[in-house]
């Protein structure tokens, strides 16, 4: 990096273990806050539990609503650990390291803010055990031929894929924090939680080559989890708008661009709470600015396709749906809305370098990305449902309830406050992976100018 | 790719014929099927909310301008389709296809995830997003051989599976042949139609023989006067059902000027 | 920790390091003389890929014998058309991306993958019977320009948008590819003008103006180079766009996949990889580049195979999963045509050599990181990508045409699907021909522009030094912004 700022170990370990050895000042008033939030998004769950489905807005032909919309939002939303983590790992770029451990974090609450949804959304949620692969007594299993048994598979799967990936990338840290942590039980703790990491090179290499065959691993899940969620829609006959071969890489571009918006927020904020400015600097929000222009513009191409492909054939089912989600009230603001925040607002404005620099800039773009990719999956769901054809007798329209937007911010508080948490108990920003940075970091001089470059390990 | 379901399993195969020419929009089969199904009462709100449970609906449609404007009166309900497309995204099973060509649905596995109704392009599936409750006098008219669901439960047309079941055991007890035209046997809906616009019967049989002949010469453009106006309902969507429509029968210009 | 290097005293150097000498003015010399020296190798290869190019021309004259109305006979040029444009045309992308991802290995080989190029115009001149084979828009079939002879609205559309479209794209894309190719070749051609006698002086005297090598127009080399390669990733991903849909699906009535055009452009993409390194592998044995083409460059584009292996299978089984899940009868017959009816072997094949090989066989690292490895499965890939593209393109040419009566225009009975239509000796000519061709073409431009690039050469040597850590020795490798 063009301006990086040479700290010693000592400095880097102060820094980042201030927010886990310290309070800081504002932490109980956002942790009651969310708290709160999460309180009454779950009260209202227990109003629905005790009520039925019937205190959504969903109805016959709109049996799919806010759940399944924040479902696919927060699926998308943990792509972005793995993107930060493993992809730019196993490409060498040094920039990611400050964010890996605050994506993948991400990662973990998201799935599992996700998972939840899937319990909101179902009509008998004591009965969701049935999907589980064990026949509980009945002689039957679940029917491996529905998507909605695909999804758990994949959730799960990626779930404890991340979890352990977060946990390898763990240890040097927890052994730092154990080292340095006061009171009675924390040292015992973090200790069995760190399995005895000591900094043996020996255990430096396995770390890093678990590291390493994780991030490859993952990255198969990575790309199956998402494209499984997308076929709950795409092998549906029954809807217009749904049944396209493109949902899968639609799906996953779409995740990876709300995805890293979503961590570039989550860098502003660790940059103005946690007072990170000397680890998260201009540049890192510049690298992350110019993928996202790359991501957002293949995003962008893959929504043009299936616009395309959807209305090439010229049948009218298609085209009514199309024509109502365009251009009928309530979706055609919502449908300009989603195309101004997700790509024709952010997209000029990080052309800027200025723009990309700046923490703040970043953090009201991507806060519009993630806007704006709500209201998409929000869009792609609701109008096929709205006006299928040819039963124009039961055409429908949907208004979300109060309990569905409770529940809604339920989830956003339930990732916050996951969050908050974790960085309470453990670094956020990886410590170990800050000061490899530091130490891999080297300059070479050529005649009379500097080239910032980086030791690699000779082949 | 994947065999019929329902061919070459037990003897019948359930169907119904629906003649559109014949259906006067009366719903005598919907108030039927409600009595006979223990379906909730749908009170003006559950309709105004969109949420009504009719297993059997008529749909109104309007043709042409005034005054040459006419009514047509659809008849849907659940096709019982051999390919259907409602079963293989169940994650629980809890609706499949049985030896006899129904598509069934079991009340106490269905968690409601809702996939079937959506992927059902004739939306015949029908959720139960309140907890169906009856006034105390009305509790006596709820038929026994039916399951009262809970709320959280999809449900839609059996065919009037406790029907044919009892029917069928009346005469394996009795040791008689099992009629179809037989007035225990029919689903309530095809015994309430005043004009008979609704047969029952096995696809593998009598009814079957009938259909065949309203569907000759078919594809999907019968002759309105003589045979082959029988089709079923999106056909280009594979979904193959067991329900065979009637297309109607609009009078010829001589006619309409010979009445008047 | 950072430290200043000197950097004359710690060159890169040594055994399996990519640059085989010590000073910049060694490189520089050895590279000019392998370029300008005619080697015996060289004139058999273009001797051979001529022959090659003359007998596609006989079979494409015997087929053009009986004119251009039949589609059916036609496909097998089709396919060669695609093959190339999968192949050669995307081969540039290995030097446009790992450039941008700021990947030293690429350096050696950017320019032998740039030099695709020059093939690339091979495939406009391929491209222009094409624009004879394809009918016009209105023959009855829905197609991306949504013309509907029954609505006046879009009856408005010219009914030769496709062809007119299509065409400016393949020649922007050989423009593109070219200028690239200019670009990139600029700082050696100058080079060449100072070192080299006769026609190839003149020649790049021409080519490369005004260049000496000042800091203003190494820093507007480097800017444009990349606004150059980012447009020709655009223009590529545009013509298969454009290709795949006009082309190819519309072709197919029920054949509604979205995503498609981008299915042919990553099928491309592993195609370009495995020609790059099938051209590594020739430059190695024939060109004399041994020290210059290295086990890294293998290595690095080994990974990327695997990668995009891994990607064509979930390509693949996205459009598959949703065409045979909702078992729709208009799917069904194309999945019939496709995949498991007249064209089930080609498709396995495909399947087998384009996707399983490279998983079993490139996911063990001791096969990534060797030369022979990467080749092999180049190879296989290449067979793969030339069936895969065979079930699809002969398959769409020989589906009867919307006037018949099991086809309409939005889906296709099972009875219109067509019987295999097997290669004829005029068909065997062209795929040898274009082939060929390929070669031809870019052995010829590989005479004219060197097929390393020498400046990327000596810029590694500014970037990669070997310095002391510790008790150890380190390279370190700059990355400049």
């Amino acid at each position: 990096m063009q301006e990086h700022v040479q700290l010693t170990q000592k400095e880097i370990n102060d820094d980042l273990l201030a927010p886990v050895l310290g309070m800081p000042k504002w932490w109980y008033g956002a942790v009651g806050f969310l708290l709160l939030v999460i309180f009454i998004g779950l009260a209202a769950y227990g109003y629905e539990l005790y009520w039925g489905m019937g205190v959504t807005g969903l109805n016959r032909p709109v049996m799919w609503g806010f759940y399944i919309t924040n479902f696919v939002f927060w699926i998308g939303i943990s792509h972005a650990g793995i993107m930060i983590s493993a992809i730019l790992r196993l490409t060498q770029a040094e920039w990611r390291r400050p964010i890996t451990r605050a994506a993948e974090v991400m990662t973990l609450f998201s799935l599992v803010a996700a998972l939840s949804n899937i319990m909101f959304h179902v009509g008998r949620p004591w009965r969701l055990f049935w999907v589980y692969p064990y026949d509980f007594s009945r002689g039957l299993f679940m029917n491996v031929r529905s998507p909605f048994v695909w999804d758990p598979s994949a959730v799960m799967t990626y779930l404890i894929g991340s979890s352990l990936f977060v946990y390898v990338a763990l240890l040097p840290d927890l052994a730092v924090v154990r080292d340095r942590a006061t009171g009675k039980y924390a040292p015992t703790v973090y200790g069995i939680l760190c399995l005895g990491f000591r900094g043996t090179p020996r255990q430096w290499k396995l770390q890093g080559i678990a590291g390493i065959l994780l991030s490859a691993l993952v990255l198969p899940v990575f790309v199956s989890v998402h494209s499984i969620v997308s076929w709950d829609f795409a092998v549906a006959i029954g809807v217009e708008g749904w049944h396209s071969t493109i949902f899968a890489p639609y799906f996953i571009i779409g995740a990876i661009h709300s995805g890293v918006s979503a961590v570039a927020m989550i860098m502003a904020l660790v940059v103005w709470l946690y007072k990170a400015d000397r680890y998260i600097r201009p540049d890192h929000f510049d690298a992350i600015g110019r993928l996202l222009i790359v991501v957002s513009t293949t995003w962008f191409f893959f929504f043009f396709l299936e616009w395309v492909f959807a209305l090439y054939t010229l049948e009218s089912p298609e085209i009514a749906m199309r024509e109502l989600q365009v251009f009928q009230n309530p979706f055609w603001w919502l449908f300009v809305i989603f195309l101004l925040t997700s790509y024709f607002i952010p997209v000029p404005m990080w052309l800027f370098k200025s723009v990309r620099r700046s923490p703040m800039w970043m953090f009201i773009t991507t806060i519009l990305v993630n806007i704006g990719m709500w209201l998409e999956r929000f869009l792609i769901i609701i109008p096929g449902l709205a006006r299928r054809q040819p039963f124009e007798f039961d055409w429908g329209s949907y208004t979300p309830s109060l309990v569905e937007i409770l529940i809604v911010c339920e989830t956003f508080a339930f990732v916050s406050l996951g969050m908050l948490l974790f960085a309470k108990v453990f670094p956020l920003i990886p410590i170990f992976d800050m000061k490899e940075g530091m130490i891999l970091r080297d300059e070479i001089r050529i005649g009379r100018r500097t080239v910032p470059a980086s030791i690699r390990e000779t082949p | 790719m994947l065999e019929r379901q329902g061919t070459d399993m037990a003897d019948q195969k359930w169907g119904m014929v629906v003649d559109i020419d014949k259906c006067t929009g009366c719903q005598a089969c919907v108030v039927a099927c409600q009595s006979e199904n223990n379906v909730p009462i749908n009170e003006e709100g559950h309709f105004t909310q969109r949420r009504a449970i009719e297993w059997i609906r008529i749909e109104r449609v309007w043709e042409g301008e005034f005054p040459d404007v006419k009514a047509r009166f659809l008849p849907v309900f659940c096709q019982h389709c051999d390919e259907a497309p409602c079963e293989p995204v169940c994650p629980v099973y809890a609706t499949y296809h049985n030896s006899e060509g129904l598509n069934v649905q079991v009340y106490n596995r269905c968690i409601g995830t809702r996939f079937c109704a959506n992927n059902c392009p004739y939306q015949a599936r029908y959720f139960n997003f309140w907890e169906p409750t009856w006034p105390e006098s009305l509790k006596n008219q709820l038929n026994p051989d039916v399951t009262v669901r809970s709320r959280g439960i999809m449900e839609k047309c059996t065919f009037c599976i406790q029907r044919i079941r009892r029917s069928t055991r009346d005469s394996d007890r009795e040791g008689t042949e099992l009629e179809e035209d037989n007035r225990a046997l029919s689903p309530a809906c095809v015994n309430a139609c005043p004009t008979q616009a609704l047969k029952f019967g096995d696809l593998n049989g009598h009814l079957g023989e009938e259909a065949a002949e309203h569907l000759e010469g078919h594809g999907g453009h019968g002759d309105s006067h003589h045979g082959g106006r029988g089709y079923h309902m999106l056909d280009s969507l594979g979904t193959h059902p067991n329900v065979i429509y009637l297309k109607k029968v609009d009078p010829s210009a001589e006619e309409v000027e010979a009445h008047g | 920790m950072a430290s200043h290097v000197d950097v004359k005293s710690h060159q890169g150097h040594g055994e399996g390091q990519y640059v085989p000498f010590t000073t910049q003015e060694e490189v520089v010399s050895d590279l000019i003389t392998k370029h300008t020296k005619v080697s015996d190798k060289w004139i058999s290869g273009v001797v051979a890929a001529g022959l090659l190019l003359l007998l596609g021309v006989v079979g494409f004259a015997m087929r053009l014998a009986n004119g251009m109305d039949d589609r059916v006979v036609w496909g097998y040029y089709a396919l060669m058309f695609a093959f190339i444009l999968s192949t050669a045309s995307a081969a540039p992308m290995i030097a446009i991306a790992p450039r941008i991802a700021n990947a030293h290995w690429r350096r050696p080989i950017s320019r032998a993958a740039e030099l695709w190029s020059a093939a690339g115009l091979f495939s406009l001149l391929l491209f222009i019977p094409m624009l004879w084979i394809l009918p016009p828009l209105n023959d009855g079939r829905r197609s991306l320009w949504f013309f509907d002879p029954d609505d006046p609205v879009y009856s408005q559309v010219p009914i030769y948008t496709p062809h007119i479209w299509a065409a400016l794209a393949i020649l922007g894309l050989v423009i593109v590819g070219f200028v690239l190719l200019w670009l990139s070749a600029m700082p050696d051609l100058a080079l060449m003008r100072e070192h080299s006698t006769g026609f190839r002086q003149k020649f790049a005297a021409k080519l490369s103006g005004n260049w000496v090598g000042t800091t203003g127009q190494w820093n507007m080399l480097h800017h444009r180079m990349g606004i150059i390669g980012a447009f020709y990733f655009m223009m590529l991903i545009f013509v298969h766009f454009l290709v795949t849909m006009d082309f190819l699906i519309v072709l197919v009535p029920g054949w509604i996949d979205a995503l498609f055009p981008i299915t042919h452009a990553a099928n491309a993409l592993q195609a370009g990889v495995a020609t790059v390194i099938l051209s590594m592998i020739f430059m190695r044995q024939f060109g004399g580049y041994k020290e210059y083409i290295t086990l890294e460059q293998f290595w690095g584009l080994s990974k990327l195979l695997f990668a995009l292996s891994l990607l064509w299978f979930w390509f693949w089984f996205s459009s598959f999963n949703v065409f045979w899940y909702g078992k729709k009868p208009s799917e069904q017959a194309v999945l019939e045509l496709l995949m498991v009816g007249p064209y089930l072997i080609s498709f396995l094949a495909g399947f087998v050599l384009s996707f399983l090989a490279p998983l079993f066989v490139m996911v063990w690292n001791p096969v990534r990181k060797s030369i022979w490895g990467p080749t092999i499965m180049s190879v296989a890939v290449l067979f793969g990508v030339f069936f895969d593209k065979l079930r699809y393109y002969v398959a769409a040419y020989s589906v009867p045409g919307i006037g018949d009566a099991h086809v309409h225009k939005h889906f296709m009975d099972m009875d219109a699907i067509p019987k295999v239509h097997m290669p004829g000796l005029p068909d065997i000519f062209i795929i040898l021909g274009v082939i060929g061709g390929a070669v031809f073409f870019y052995l010829i431009f590989a005479r004219l522009i060197p097929p390393v690039s020498i400046w990327e050469q000596k810029e590694l040597m500014l970037y990669k030094v070997h310095k002391a850590y510790h008790r150890t020795e380190v390279f370190v490798l700059g990355k400049p912004r």
